[in-house]
């Protein structure tokens, strides 16, 4: 189980995440709309993982991770993109995401790499 | 001529015999005694073991080994009337929305045939179901660095909905993208989804059951049924359980009634 920081523009898709952490047994500790609401939230709520989302206003999912990557060398980062967004993903993980989700997504596969990332 | 053991179905028998295999033939014995043309063949499925061979109307059923299916298999689809051409594929690259860890681009065919798009490679032959196609696009994907064209097939894999690239010179990727789209005409979407609906299809793609996504989306479950039938209309969904609600009877409140009486020493 893991304290999980959900961070996406749309409160459709933070809601859909949510449910989806919570069925694997997750706990929320707090969603941001955009990236500096997610730099803001890590600092304080210092979660085992985040979700981020690529595009989003004020502060895109690639700026707010390298922030947060600086606060905590060693953050557990998952990027939600869509399909497409390949150079975007590249970007991530040299700057230390540790995985990435693709949307449209399916509960099980999400937890399942959620867990991963988690265990390592 | 390979000479191939395999049980063979002839006259609702199987029958265990050796067949002859070349790049241009395989050759039943008795009882069915016949050569068939591999550019003849106009389509191939297989369930477990067991391939099914087309030709026009007639229909081959051949059983044998992993490795020796393989060789068949490899000779059927390299020569078969399908639309084939030299591609690389990547199949599966993305599970439940999910990267493989290990996909990476194979070196081989694309075969497309009346019920299934088949990619071959030396090392994999893999059948992604015409009937399990979500959709195909054509879109462009990072290939060693630089930006490529690819065709990206959505399908569904036991269960899981997956995603596959195609990668070929650009000449022929406009052909094979329109082949695949003319292929798999029928899942095009007839009509058009309004963005509640289309959230809810988002949910059940992503696994939520009725009650989660009445809660999600703050929608009573007649709204949500109402949805439903217009899904099922357009045939985007199928019904997989019907939930009953219900109310306690007189006698269902009684047993609620003394169910919670302490007990009587």
């Amino acid at each position: 189980m893991g304290r999980i920081l959900v961070v996406d523009d749309t409160l459709f898709m933070r809601t859909l995440l949510k449910n989806i952490l919570f069925s694997g047994n997750h706990d929320i500790v707090g969603e941001a709309e955009d990236g500096e609401d997610a730099v803001e939230k890590y600092s304080s709520l210092q979660p085992d993982l985040v979700t981020m989302d690529i595009v989003m206003p004020k502060k895109n999912g690639i700026e707010a991770l390298k922030e947060i990557m600086a606060i905590n060398p060693k953050a557990r980062v998952i990027m939600c993109t869509a399909v497409g967004q390949e150079q975007m993903v590249k970007l991530a993980i040299k700057t230390g995401a540790k995985g990435y989700i693709v949307k449209p997504f399916q509960a099980p596969k999400v937890i399942e790499e959620i867990n991963n990332v988690l265990k390592s | 001529m390979k000479t191939i053991p395999v049980k063979f179905e002839a006259e609702g028998k199987w029958i265990s015999a050796k067949i002859g295999v070349d790049e241009t033939t395989i050759n039943l014995p008795e009882p069915i005694n016949t050569t068939i043309l591999i550019k003849s063949i106009d389509d191939v499925q297989q369930k477990k073991n067991i391939i099914t061979i087309s030709v026009e109307e007639n229909i081959y059923r051949i059983a044998t080994v992993p490795k020796a299916l393989v060789i068949l298999k490899r000779v059927i689809l390299m020569g078969c009337s399908g639309y084939r051409l030299r591609a690389y594929f990547m199949s599966p690259a993305i599970r439940g929305g999910v990267m493989v860890n290990d996909a990476e681009w194979e070196k081989g065919a694309i075969t497309v045939l009346k019920t299934g798009i088949w990619f071959v490679s030396q090392n994999h032959q893999i059948c992604i179901p015409v009937a399990d196609v979500a959709a195909i696009e054509q879109t462009q994907r990072e290939v060693q660095g630089t930006e490529k064209e690819v065709v990206k097939i959505d399908h569904v894999e036991t269960g899981d909905v997956s995603t596959s690239f195609v990668l070929c010179p650009p000449t022929t990727l406009k052909v094979l993208y329109n082949y695949l789209t003319d292929a798999t005409k029928g899942i095009s979407l007839e009509g058009e989804l309004d963005p509640l609906s289309s959230q809810v299809a988002m949910l059940v793609y992503s696994g939520m059951d009725t009650h989660s996504i009445e809660g999600m989306l703050e929608k009573s479950p007649r709204d949500i049924e109402a949805i439903y039938d217009r899904m099922l209309g357009l045939g985007l969904v199928e019904v997989v359980q019907t939930r009953r609600e219900v109310k306690l009877t007189t006698k269902g409140v009684r047993f609620v009634t003394e169910a919670v009486k302490p007990p009587t020493l």
